[in-house]
């Protein structure tokens, strides 16, 4: 295997000069408009021309308190994603791509950011188990939990369709997350930003200073 | 039956030199891993696991299971935003068998301990055909993602 992961880091050198030359081809290009350019071209963020509501939902959080998401998260910055605990792939994923992004903003940013996780899996996502769940990644997420036909409905209101958990013939259960972190803006509490999950930790990290000041990435 | 992929190609086309046969679509599966990972997981509950298999020979292959000392390991498929566990899948001729983030991936469950990026977690790939291959599938950082190049 080692001899692979060679093979791969070489790959991935070729792929770098490569890039380098097409780049040296104009030598008028400064360094940093080659970057804002390379970031142009991988632009992650869906900025809707007729933002979301937020979800008028009214769930239980971690600590098994009332949690009112229009109230709480009034006039902040918020981020919020429909996904299950027990989902190995894409939920951990995104959800530690927005933690490791938070983590390079200025103390006084993070604390004003929601981060909020609402599960789809409400049955076996407990405020405990969302809470141990969390803790692995951020612990100022907000977790919620609730009634599946509640949660259902919030996440139809941001176009994220999400099915009740179900078994499958092996008798596992099988739950759906959605596929779109929504940003609202502390501005005007609309969801104007959609994130799909190929989002990179780079794409949140490169826009979420300015989720955080309602601007548009 | 610990080989590595590399080891099974060598024999695969020592046997085929002898026998002198030259159709390339008569060659045995060949195969061989690459790009193994595990985003270091959040919980010491479930993790998830990427690689590709690729098949140099004639045949197509299928892998039937997987194991590991990690955890139990089952495949899944991601069909609508949601996983479906599967019991085979097809390696094609000339072609390979793709784990990614949101499509198929190996889900490990039951995990002896938490991995932590740096270590690494020895899988073993059993097929229909070929031997087993081992994989050591390194451990990388939670939002990880493979460079693809252009």
């Amino acid at each position: 295997m080692r001899k692979k992961t060679f093979a791969a880091a070489a790959l991935l050198a070729a792929a770098s000069l490569t890039l380098t030359a097409c780049g040296s081809g104009d030598d008028t290009g400064s360094p940093v408009s080659v970057v804002s350019e390379d970031s142009a071209n991988t632009k992650a963020a869906i900025v809707l021309d007729k933002p979301f509501e937020k979800p008028d939902l009214v769930l239980t959080d971690t600590n098994g308190k009332k949690y009112d998401l229009r109230e709480q998260t009034k006039g902040r910055p918020t981020l919020i994603y429909f996904g299950y605990t027990n989902c190995p792939d894409v939920c951990p994923t995104t959800m530690s791509n927005i933690a490791v992004a938070k983590s390079k903003l200025p103390k006084a940013q993070q604390d004003e950011l929601r981060v909020v996780f609402v599960t789809t899996d409400p049955d076996r996502d407990t405020p405990k188990a969302l809470g141990k769940w969390l803790k692995g990644i951020d612990s100022q997420v907000v977790g919620l939990t609730g009634d599946f036909a509640t949660i259902q409905a919030g996440a139809r209101t941001l176009g994220i369709t999400i099915e009740a958990p179900h078994k499958d013939k092996n008798g596992k259960i099988v739950s759906t997350h959605g596929t779109q972190v929504v940003a609202f803006s502390p501005k005007t509490d609309g969801g104007y930003v959609l994130y799909t999950e190929d989002a990179t930790v780079d794409d949140y990290i490169k826009d979420l200073p300015k989720l955080v000041k309602g601007e548009t990435p | 039956m610990r080989r590595t992929a590399a080891l099974l190609g060598v024999a695969l086309t020592g046997t085929l030199l002898l026998a002198g046969c030259g159709s390339s679509d008569d060659e045995a599966a060949d195969l061989s891993v690459s790009g193994a990972y595990m985003p270091q997981p959040v919980s010491d509950s479930m993790a998830a696991g990427f690689l590709t298999v690729t098949n140099k020979g004639g045949t197509k292959d299928e892998l039937t299971s997987v194991t590991s000392d990690l955890g139990e390991v089952t495949m899944h498929e991601t069909v609508d935003a949601a996983m479906q566990e599967t019991k085979r899948l097809d390696v094609p001729a000339h072609g390979q068998l793709v784990f990614k983030s949101g499509g198929t991936h190996l889900m490990f469950e039951k995990l002896k301990h938490q991995p932590k990026q740096g270590e690494t977690v020895s899988v073993e790939l059993h097929f229909a055909d070929s031997d087993p291959v081992t994989v050591e599938m390194p451990v990388k950082s939670a939002t990880y993602t493979p460079k693809t190049g252009h």
